[in-house]
């Protein structure tokens, strides 16, 4: 997956790094279900914040931005369709929409209040293996009624598997169908049965190999649960976080 | 059902969320906009799963995407992107993968009743996607259905056939 | 003369499309012997390997191991019998190379602290331990191959099948598996190899049975049978095709 996004787990060594996974996505969840009742002043501190500590985990600023192109369009568009809606003291007027200043702030508030939850979530997948990930997510879903957290933690196992292979796959198909000339195939079902079709067949037959694999180790659904090794600095991140809620939901 | 099929099933689900992840990454050059594979592996899920395998498979994918592995489009995760403008379209994909999957299999598997489960499915993707999207923006209801449901729709059209076919294909080879 | 610890009588297998995949087949494995399972592509070499830990059930005859039928004592037989599969790629569950070892103990809910002591252990042994934290797709072919033999060793076997190991590999990364089975025998592991390239062992192992149609049509010292070996669709090894004595590939 490193290939295609830049998102992925990256090994550090920051106190982030080694924070028990429970407790980081319990904090970034509070902090993401906080920003939604911030101010600017308040999302300001915490975007700060962010930026820095992202930093610290080797990821640049700007390369984000690179890759948030999509979404940064989306937030533009956020930003001038509240613009133009909010009513208010009016600025400017072109063809019968008025940008408002009032607009212009929610608008601005709004979009840059997305922005933050989505570093927030950057933080947490850069800085957390994805076998914690997975631990605490089985861990969470223990007291969900009628939810076999084992399966859905080895689901999760087994789809982060099979990305590398279904990428590998495709890369691999395209290709040899592009030495043939497939480009020049207009027909855009018979483009995409192309490649999806080969590729389904083949991840379906590595599908089936795995499951004799995983037969063959004794797989069962009652297994050993994962464990954790929390660094002892859990407390700490813990109350700076409630005071930077505190902090946004009062500023 | 065996000890043994149900966990080809895990399996081939597992695969499906790895594919629907990776589906938001692959797209095929077709035209301004682009063919993003995404709903197309969501709907054959739902033919070729059923009703509970397909919608457990939707639920672990959103579940990880939530969780912060970065799966969702963009290489995005978290409460932001789930939540965020676009999250009804994600959200949507719980209510398509089932009722795509217990049409289909309630009217038999037959091509013609798969591509009208389909056509069903995909509505409902933007009956969740577009509404939300209205709300999170705060543009009017037909901006939104301008912005978000009419560019696509040709897309998903060429995508259900392809899925219909992929089907008939794939169901022996899976042996479901 | 020690106990056959896997007893094969009379096995058969009709493939659902009524193909036969094994004819009749009777053998009897001893604790520690070093088998080649020789024949050329759907001679039934994989089919009968799926047999031995229960993958496949027969359509007739019968597979003991340890004097235990495999259909009432699956579990057991399974950690008795471990299997090692051609593409290291589709039978890895794990995101970490030690998770991926781990994978199998789990399935047994064997206590964590024993697990990781277990575990560590097997990757010492196999020379591993430092690539514990990567990611197994992100592993050189020989080490995806010593890593799959870790998941299974760590189970403790008492005989260890592989199917074709040196498929797919370069030059070192045949030594590295073949240094590693050598350890193994030496061990006293019991191992079975399938493969259609006998070459990298024919000097190393005790025994050698060959495969044609799902029947067994030779069964003994490895080098007596060599001359034979390509009327049954094998290459022969060079050195007793230019007339030369055998070598081991091993220094």
């Amino acid at each position: 997956m490193a290939e295609i996004t830049p998102f992925t787990y990256r090994p550090g060594d920051s106190s982030l790094h080694f924070l028990d996974p429970r407790l980081k996505f319990f904090i970034v969840s509070l902090i993401s279900v906080s920003l939604v009742g911030a101010g600017f002043i308040s999302t300001g501190i915490c975007f700060l914040m962010l930026v820095l500590s992202l930093k610290k985990t080797g990821l640049h600023f700007f390369s984000i931005l690179k890759h948030l192109k999509l979404f940064l369009a989306l937030l533009f568009f956020i930003f001038l369709a509240r613009a133009v809606t909010t009513q208010g003291d009016i600025l400017v007027s072109v063809y019968g929409l008025a940008l408002t200043r009032q607009g212009l702030t929610e608008g601005g508030l709004v979009a840059f209040k997305f922005f933050a939850v989505m570093l927030t979530g950057l933080m947490f997948s850069v800085t957390t293996r994805p076998s914690s990930i997975k631990a605490a997510v089985q861990w969470f879903l223990k007291p969900v009624p009628l939810v076999p957290e084992k399966r859905v933690a080895v689901m999760i196992s087994l789809a982060l598997c099979f990305l590398p292979v279904i990428l590998r796959q495709a890369k691999e198909i395209s290709d040899a169908q592009n030495a043939r000339c497939a480009h020049l195939q207009k027909n855009p079902v018979r483009k995409t049965m192309g490649l999806v079709l080969p590729l389904l067949k083949r991840t379906v037959l590595s599908a089936d190999r795995l499951v004799l694999a995983m037969e063959s180790r004794c797989y069962r659904d009652d297994r050993t649960d994962p464990e954790f090794n929390p660094s002892g600095r859990e407390p700490l991140f813990l109350f700076g976080t409630l005071a930077l809620c505190l902090c946004l939901l009062l500023c | 059902m065996t000890a043994s099929t149900d966990l080809k099933m895990t399996v081939y689900a597992s695969l499906f969320v790895a594919l629907i992840a990776v589906g938001a990454f692959i797209a095929i050059p077709i035209g301004p906009v682009p063919i993003v594979l995404q709903n197309l592996f969501v709907l054959l899920a739902g033919l070729l799963l059923g009703p509970v395998w397909g919608l457990a498979c939707v639920a672990v994918y959103l579940i990880i995407g939530l969780a912060g592995l970065p799966v969702f489009a963009g290489g995005t995760s978290g409460l932001g992107k789930l939540f965020g403008p676009t999250g009804g379209y994600l959200l949507g994909y719980l209510p398509c993968v089932f009722i795509t999957a217990s049409v289909s299999k309630g009217l038999g598997k037959k091509t013609a009743f798969d591509i009208l489960a389909m056509v069903l499915g995909s509505l409902i993707v933007y009956a969740a996607g577009v509404p939300w999207l209205k709300a999170v923006t705060g543009m009017s209801l037909e901006k939104a259905v301008m912005a978000g449901m009419v560019p696509f729709l040709i897309g998903d059209a060429l995508k259900i056939v392809a899925a219909a076919f992929l089907a008939k294909t794939l169901r022996p080879l899976m042996k479901l | 003369m020690p106990t056959a610890i896997l007893d094969i009588q009379d096995l058969s297998f009709i493939f659902d499309d009524g193909y036969i995949g094994l004819n009749r087949i009777s053998l009897s494995i001893r604790q520690g012997e070093f088998i080649i399972l020789a024949g050329k592509n759907g001679s039934g070499k994989t089919t009968f390997l799926r047999h031995l830990n229960g993958l496949l059930r027969p359509t007739s005859g019968r597979v003991r191991v340890n004097g235990k039928e495999i259909s009432t004592h699956l579990i057991e037989t399974r950690k008795t019998v471990g299997m090692v599969f051609q593409d290291p790629d589709t039978q890895m569950v794990g995101d970490t190379v030690f998770d991926e070892v781990a994978f199998g103990p789990e399935n047994l809910k064997q206590p964590r602290a024993l697990i990781n002591e277990k575990v560590s252990r097997v990757l010492k042994a196999l020379n591993l331990f430092h690539l514990k934290d990567r990611h197994p797709s992100t592993l050189s072919g020989g080490e995806k191959r010593k890593t799959a033999i870790a998941g299974i060793l760590v189970m403790d076997p008492k005989v260890i099948v592989f199917d074709e190991p040196f498929s797919n590999l370069d030059y070192p990364g045949i030594l590295q598996v073949l240094s590693t089975l050598m350890d193994l025998h030496r061990a006293g592991q019991t191992l079975i190899i399938a493969t259609h390239d006998i070459e990298p062992i024919v000097f190393e192992a005790g025994r050698m049975i060959i495969m044609e149609n799902g029947s067994v049509m030779e069964d003994g010292a490895p080098l007596d049978l060599v001359p034979c070996l390509e009327s049954y669709g094998v290459r022969e090894p060079c050195f007793s095709k230019f007339g030369l004595q055998p070598r081991p590939w091993q220094k």
